[in-house]
């Protein structure tokens, strides 16, 4: 046994080197500068047959080996970090998922055109409060006879928004952890589908980046990926090999900042001698080159263990985390050799330098690497408490039991209207109304301007507003605070005002926890906001979504009703009943000592986990508080 | 002089009165007194069911020694070892070195516990459905366990229908001659020390109450005599007393009206509950129970907690938190388990009200299936004029719920 690649694998490298020198490295400058996405470079990559290296022909790919991929993206990697990334994710992440777990029909119609190359694939799993712990994930999807409704969104999604399909993550089963996460390809173009921003990052610039965000998108039943609830085991089993492609892009970007040291050792001279020669240049030259031999025996192993269908998930883990350890080491001594001509902008280094560090964090940090790592030797831990996984249910909103009724048919005029109908269907009496200056504690009503009201001016048609539906004026935090439209005692939230009356009618209001914390014991919260995405309309009664300077003349004039009579006392409306958790099972009383098994808890002390049902108790399971035997329990 | 009572044909009340006691399980109050109920059955053989606690022994003694007028005693039925039955034990064994011992597995592992030299006697463990002959008289024995011990068993005479039921079935209040429950107005007199006595001590233990009246349930015709022991021996109309132990073992309430606790320091909170209490009778529903936290012992609460369908909760905030002796009514509600009942809330604080949101908390968290109202009643100090509209709506949530109930039931 040698270690080493064969006349192929050489190649291969050889035609991909040659590629990246000739069409990347004359522009990666340029490319990092403008933030810019090779358009050009890689549909070129297409055309060479490279997007789709290690998938078979019949399915449009090149049908080499995983150990040609890792090659391929340490290759372009070593001269261009980001254009590195582009294969690796459309690869490992965009493309495999379909290639394991799709159906005949999916591979046909998206795995042929992204391994030819026609079309850019990315892998949408992390959102704001689910990263590492993939159980939080917040994107719902939701069966509705041929179709899924999928709403959320997902953040740092590499390919996006250049990508033409995503394989989504998305609960489809809620409160029920990882188990309830399911997959769905979707295409760019979707209505409702949208893109944020292209994210301005340090490092990989070329690579693009950007939000996803789902308003009500409608995913056809055969575009779910495997089978519902499978998502969390397809997004795991991906990141796995992922790991593969993001090691072997540490590695490039390492070995490329590596080789233009040694040349800038050999060529500058300090003393009357290249400094390469100086004994600190030299063993530093020796470490990285050490490290990168060990980087490179790793993935190219993890590489070969995953073609070779052993089980590489370790491996992989320890390839991903040790090379992209030492690709932040030798980069940084890459950068300490170019001493201040090395913190320049437009060097290699300098780029390789800042490119090096994402792939610490990104497809699992080497945090996680670690726990994976350490998963593979000591097994599961004991107990699974504390991991959303075992969490037994989501917080509901801040307040409370909401009937979330978001208008969308028809024009904004026929949403205002059928607004109005339902407040007064509710028992909103707008014939009677208060003083704007009401205190907001006392006031029955409020209509509040948030951030998204815009210029002061347009303070105008909340006052207009607050008029026609009889109500005071109050306001968020910001508004009053910093913007100063409003004076301090009129700001509704946690530390200003509460209000507890029956209709609050929030506009250009976000909802940060603060502020509904403020409305909780409002019995009706009105919601119009231009960002379908804002945490006030998982908090309303009623929501439009829209601007402000549209709907709000509209509303005033639905709930105009001319010279308003003073309101009588507030007849405070009833607010519903927050619907309770239902058990997940039957408890069990013990007949050696009256302790009760709840299935929710389990039983720490042996090990039962939370969510274990009586039933599923092991035969020498016994209560934990007198030993009696689990016969002697009965039902309570 | 002996003080015995004949229950029926060779079956001798020989158990005893106790008034000196003021706290039974030194936790409860029992201002009118308990009885230990001990019986003895003279067949061919001469059989003790239970002792009595050793306060009461020397009572138990001189009634038994004059029933077997110089007769052996043959056999000491156990059916429960708790001490305020089980203390006599070892006397017995001493006078009647011949007796027998008939008891299950973990009675007579609590008696060598305690500490009752049993083993130089011959003790004969039963489990349920073992049967045993006194000579006409034929025993069944049924496990009870958790009502309210482990061990606890009930034996079943069939020759005469006589149960005897341990602590199911018992009551606080001295029987002061009386023996029988049809010699009393239990419904008048008695039922609200029976349901105290029941539910702060196998409260707990619903479902295993359930399953004791299962087992009962297949043999109730046979049944003619109910012997508990304590209270008084029923004979007559058995299924009112069943039927009261079916609804507390499954806490189901028993009427429907309002329970009010109020924890009040200076009278405000007290006002309050009761402006509430007199809006809810002139609204029709009269059927209300008011009590102060603070000098209502926790065992009357109790009992009213599983008697009403409503239970309105008024506690001042203290040092932050709720008042302390309504907290601990709260804990008491789940160690007993209490469940099914609606709950409405005022809340007071004079700086920082937080006694609302943590009853509510305690309520929805720690307890079972218990629904809060949203009508809270909220004061800063004082209940003044500007919330009389609250406390209207208060009081119509509260009667609107309980028509609800009504319709529902």
């Amino acid at each position: 046994m040698l270690f080493q690649t064969t006349n192929a694998h050489e190649e291969l490298r050889a035609k991909v080197r040659a590629y990246a020198e000739e069409e990347i490295k004359p522009i990666a400058f340029l490319l990092d500068q403008q933030n810019e996405f090779p358009e050009e470079a890689i549909r070129k990559l297409g055309k060479m047959g490279l997007m789709g290296i290690p998938y078979p022909k019949e399915y449009g790919g090149a049908g080499l080996d995983v150990l040609s991929y890792a090659i391929a993206v340490e290759e372009l990697s070593r001269i261009d970090g980001g254009t590195g990334v582009i294969l690796s994710a459309h690869v490992s992440l965009g493309s495999w998922p379909i290639f394991t777990y799709g159906t005949e029909e999916q591979k046909k119609k998206y795995l042929i055109p992204l391994a030819k190359g026609e079309k850019i694939g990315a892998f949408g799993l992390t959102e704001t409060n689910a990263g590492s712990d993939a159980g939080g994930t917040e994107t719902t999807a939701v069966l509705k006879g041929d179709h899924y409704v999928l709403n959320g969104g997902k953040i740092f999604i590499t390919n996006a928004p250049v990508a033409d399909t995503y394989i989504v993550f998305a609960v489809t089963t809620p409160d029920i952890g990882t188990r309830g996460i399911s997959a769905f390809i979707v295409e760019k173009g979707w209505k409702g589908f949208y893109f944020g921003d292209h994210y301005d990052k340090m490092g990989i610039r070329s690579s693009s980046t950007a939000e996803l965000i789902f308003d009500n998108v409608e995913v056809p039943v055969e575009n779910l990926l495997g089978k519902e609830g499978e998502g969390f085991k397809i997004a795991m089993s991906t990141l796995d090999g992922g790991r593969i492609g993001i090691a072997a892009q540490a590695l490039g970007i390492a070995q490329g900042a590596y080789e233009s040291a040694v040349a800038y050792a050999k060529e500058r001279i300090q003393f009357g001698k290249p400094i390469g020669f100086q004994q600190s240049i030299s063993f530093k030259l020796a470490d990285m080159a050490t490290k990168l031999r060990c980087a490179r025996m790793l993935v190219y192993s993890a590489a070969e263990l995953k073609e070779n269908h052993e089980p590489y998930g370790m491996e992989a883990a320890m390839a991903k985390m040790y090379a992209s350890d030492i690709a932040l080491e030798v980069t940084n001594d890459a950068l300490q050799i170019y001493g201040g001509s090395g913190f320049m902008k437009g060097m290699e280094v300098e780029r390789a330098y800042r490119d090096a560090k994402i792939t610490t964090i990104y497809e699992g940090t080497n945090e996680i690497q670690r726990v994976v790592i350490a998963s593979h030797l000591l097994g599961k831990p004991p107990k699974e408490q504390g991991s959303s996984a075992s969490r037994p249910k989501k917080p509901a909103p801040i307040t409370g039991v909401r009937k979330k009724m978001i208008f969308r048919e028809g024009t904004s005029a026929e949403q205002v209207e059928a607004l109005a109908e339902c407040l007064k269907k509710d028992g909103h009496d707008f014939s009677v109304g208060i003083p704007l200056d009401t205190p907001i504690n006392q006031a029955e009503r409020v209509v509040a301007a948030g951030k998204g009201i815009g210029e002061k001016e347009n303070m105008k048609l909340i006052e207009d507003l607050a008029r026609a539906a009889g109500a005071a004026i109050g306001s968020s935090r910001p508004v009053a605070e910093t913007l100063k439209y409003l004076p301090l005692n009129r700001y509704v939230g946690m530390s200003g005002q509460k209000f507890t009356g029956n209709l609050y009618i929030a506009c250009g209001i976000s909802g940060a926890v603060q502020h509904l914390k403020g409305i909780k014991d409002a019995s009706t919260i009105v919601a119009v906001n231009k960002n379908p995405g804002a945490p006030i309309f998982k908090n309303c009664d009623y929501g439009i979504v829209g601007d402000v300077n549209e709907i709000l003349p509209l509303l005033s004039a639905a709930l105009d009703s001319g010279e308003k009579q003073p309101a009588p006392p507030m007849v405070k409306m009833k607010r519903p009943h927050p619907p309770k958790a239902e058990p997940i099972g039957s408890r069990y009383v013990c007949g050696g000592c009256g302790y009760e098994y709840v299935p929710e808890d389990g039983d720490e002390a042996a090990e039962i986990a939370p969510g274990t049902l009586f039933e599923k108790l092991p035969e020498d399971w016994v209560c934990p508080e007198c030993a009696e035997a689990r016969d002697q329990f009965i039902q309570a | 002089m002996y003080c015995v009572r004949l229950v029926t044909e060779n079956l001798y009340w020989v158990g005893a009165n106790d008034h000196r006691l003021a706290l039974f399980e030194n936790i409860h109050p029992i201002p009118k007194g308990v009885s230990y109920n001990s019986y003895l059955l003279l067949d061919e053989k001469s059989v003790l069911f239970d002792t009595v606690d050793w306060s009461a022994c020397r009572q138990l003694l001189e009634n038994i020694e004059h029933l077997l007028e110089g007769r052996q005693l043959d056999y000491l039925v156990i059916n429960h070892m708790e001490p305020d039955h089980g203390a006599s034990i070892e006397e017995i064994l001493l006078r009647y070195p011949q007796v027998q011992i008939i008891s299950t597995e973990k009675a007579f592992m609590l008696m060598r516990q305690f500490g009752f030299h049993v083993d130089g006697h011959e003790c004969i463990q039963v489990q349920e459905g073992d049967t045993f002959s006194f000579g006409t008289h034929m025993v069944t024995f049924v496990g009870a366990p958790m009502v309210h011990w482990p061990e606890a068993m009930v034996t079943f005479d069939t020759t005469n229908g006589v149960l005897f039921s341990a602590d199911a079935f018992g009551s606080f209040i001295a029987l002061d001659g009386k023996l029988f429950a049809d010699e009393v107005d239990f419904d008048r007199d008695w039922i609200d020390e029976a349901r105290r006595y029941l539910t702060n001590i196998v409260g707990k233990y619903g479902p295993h109450i359930q399953l004791l009246l299962k087992k009962a349930g297949g043999i109730l015709d046979q049944i003619r005599y109910i012997c508990p022991l304590h209270g008084p021996v029923w004979r007559k109309d058995i299924g009112y007393f069943v039927d009261k132990y079916d609804k507390w073992s499954r806490y189901e309430p028993e009427v429907k009206g309002v329970l009010i606790v109020y924890a009040s320091m200076y009278g405000n909170t007290e006002a309050a509950a009761q402006a509430l209490a007199s809006r809810l009778c002139e609204k029709g529903i009269a059927d209300v129970a008011l009590y102060d936290v603070s000098n209502t012992h926790v065992s009357y609460l109790i009992s009213e907690s599983f008697k009403y369908s409503h239970i309105v909760l008024a506690s001042v905030t203290y040092n932050l938190g709720i008042y302390p002796v309504m907290k601990n009514y709260l804990e008491d509600m789940k160690a007993l388990n209490l469940q099914n009942r609606t709950f409405a809330i005022i809340e007071n604080g004079s700086w920082a009200c937080k006694s609302g949101d943590l009853m509510q908390k305690f309520i929805e968290d720690e307890l079972k299936n218990m629904t809060v109202l949203n009508e809270r009643l909220s004061l800063a100090s004082a209940l003044h004029e500007d919330k009389a509209v609250e406390l209207d709506a208060l009081a119509d949530a509260v009667v609107e719920s309980l028509q609800e109930n009504q319709k529902n039931s």
